[in-house]
């Protein structure tokens, strides 16, 4: 099929998706007004959630989310607070510079009466004349690949580093509102669950592509197992390569405490066990997991910590090291 | 170095061919995250009950991806060759990644032919099947 036909039905599909999410929204949104406005209208206060702050592993008795999703009140027009006016400045103030644009370049061409250069070409020169670059970038661009590197199972690892990416992105929506202490975290989620616009799409497309992101780099490293593409000279690549997978472990077992639910208290609790039966560092590693001997508040700010700046700079450091050694001496050739 | 150089004619540029085909899979990907959110919205994951340092439940369990590490630790005797079996448990997964991490500097020879490949397979066949089983072994214990 060609290029143009099928990004046509691959943006088909998720334009067709997208309806179908707002959709959804709309009439959620619609029964759950016509539930509200026959209950109370008021809304529990988030700020005021049941804490005991005297008690020695202070547990949090969060209001009941009763609340309207919000996105909802803006799709049936009644919540003007802030997305209305963003959208509308967007929307017409990319018309006006579109339509200003028009003139200017009509106006130009008629003066000047040679053909109008686009202003992309003209970025490229500028840039090119003062930099030098577009020698270095096409060879970088040109560079061949080979043609076995079509196969799908190839794409494992890059699929991987796409998940990364979106761990990131909806990770970071994610730290917008979550608050890492033992009195908010819980109710925090609740309220990216129940209040945030698409909170709880963001939250389980974090959770999901966690879990995939977890499949796909086994499977990567599977493949280059089985390949052994793991010999002279790509060693180094396989190292780091592990080390990443070890990353996205860590990744996955300091995330899983942040919600500060049962299960997540009590699946650390059980995983630092763990770590503290190796023998001679065991005990070491147990403290400097746990911050203490219990898991507690401190232990819920590390793993954010951990979870939100070390591991993903480490991450991001080993994934460049790995695609650069890629890059440097191409995919490994199969018998 | 004769295999980072290619020719022509088994080889399609970086860009736009290859560039072209990772777009294609992106796009598939983000299809399967919308899908995802649009399931988020209908029936968002939820969060069990607040965490409680005093209240052990029933059924401890780590995420999935460690449960078959988990359930290798629960069902070792107590003591295994005179050495504790729970130390025994912790060690051995730590050797194992040891291994892994160290594995191409043990494993050095070029490949010869295509039976070492079969091998290989066959060796990562037997070790995800015993991992998945263990996996829903302590799922459903």
């Amino acid at each position: 099929m060609k290029f143009s036909r099928k990004v046509f039905f691959i943006c088909l599909t998720m334009l067709i998706l997208t309806t179908v999410l707002l959709t959804t929204l709309y009439t959620q949104g619609r029964a759950h007004q016509l539930a509200i406005s026959s209950d109370t209208p008021t809304s529990p206060d988030w700020g005021l959630a049941d804490v005991d702050l005297s008690a020695k592993n202070p547990v949090v008795t969060p209001p009941p989310p009763t609340e309207d999703t919000c996105l909802s009140c803006h799709i049936l027009g009644q919540n003007k607070s802030l997305w209305t006016p963003l959208a509308r400045w967007i929307l017409f103030g990319g018309l006006g510079l579109v339509f200003a644009f028009g003139i200017y370049r009509s106006g130009i061409t008629w003066v000047t009466k040679s053909p109008w250069k686009p202003l992309t070409n003209r970025a490229a020169d500028w840039v090119d004349d003062r930099y030098k670059i577009s020698e270095p970038l096409t060879k970088i661009l040109k560079k061949p690949v080979p043609k076995y590197a079509l196969h799908w199972w190839y794409c494992l690892g890059g699929i991987t580093a796409f998940l990364f990416v979106v761990q990131g992105i909806t990770g970071i929506f994610l730290a917008f509102y979550y608050k890492p202490t033992p009195e908010s975290a819980y109710s925090s989620i609740q309220y990216i669950e129940s209040q945030v616009y698409f909170g709880s799409a963001i939250r389980a497309i974090h959770h999901w592509c966690a879990n995939g992101m977890i499949v796909i780099c086994v499977a990567h490293m599977l493949r280059v197992f089985i390949m052994g593409a793991y010999k002279r000279p790509r060693e180094l690549n396989w190292v780091s390569g592990v080390l990443l997978l070890v990353f996205t472990l860590v990744f996955g077992f300091t995330g899983y405490l942040l919600p500060w639910d049962q299960r997540a208290f009590w699946a650390t609790t059980v995983g630092s066990e763990i770590a503290g039966a190796i023998p001679a560092i065991g005990n070491l590693a147990l403290i400097f997991l746990r911050v203490g001997w219990n898991v507690t508040g401190e232990t819920l700010s590390r793993f954010y910590g951990l979870h939100v700046i070390v591991v993903p700079l480490a991450t991001v450091a080993f994934m460049g090291a790995h695609f650069l050694m890629i890059r440097r001496q191409g995919i490994a050739k199969p018998l | 170095m004769s295999e980072i150089e290619h020719s022509n004619e088994d080889s399609i540029p970086f860009y736009p061919d290859h560039v072209r085909t990772e777009f294609y899979v992106v796009l598939g990907v983000l299809v399967v995250v919308l899908i995802i959110a649009i399931a988020g919205m209908i029936k968002p994951i939820g969060i069990g009950e607040p965490a409680d340092p005093l209240n052990t439940p029933q059924h401890v369990k780590p995420e999935w991806y460690f449960l078959a590490l988990y359930q290798i630790l629960k069902k070792i005797p107590p003591i295994v060759l005179g050495i504790q079996g729970k130390i025994i448990g912790v060690v051995i997964p730590v050797l194992l990644v040891g291994l892994i991490f160290i594995w191409p500097f043990l494993d050095n020879k070029p490949d010869k032919s295509k039976r070492i490949y079969w091998i290989r397979l066959a060796f990562v066949i037997v070790a995800v099947i015993t991992i998945i089983a263990l996996t829903i072994w302590g799922e459903v214990s």
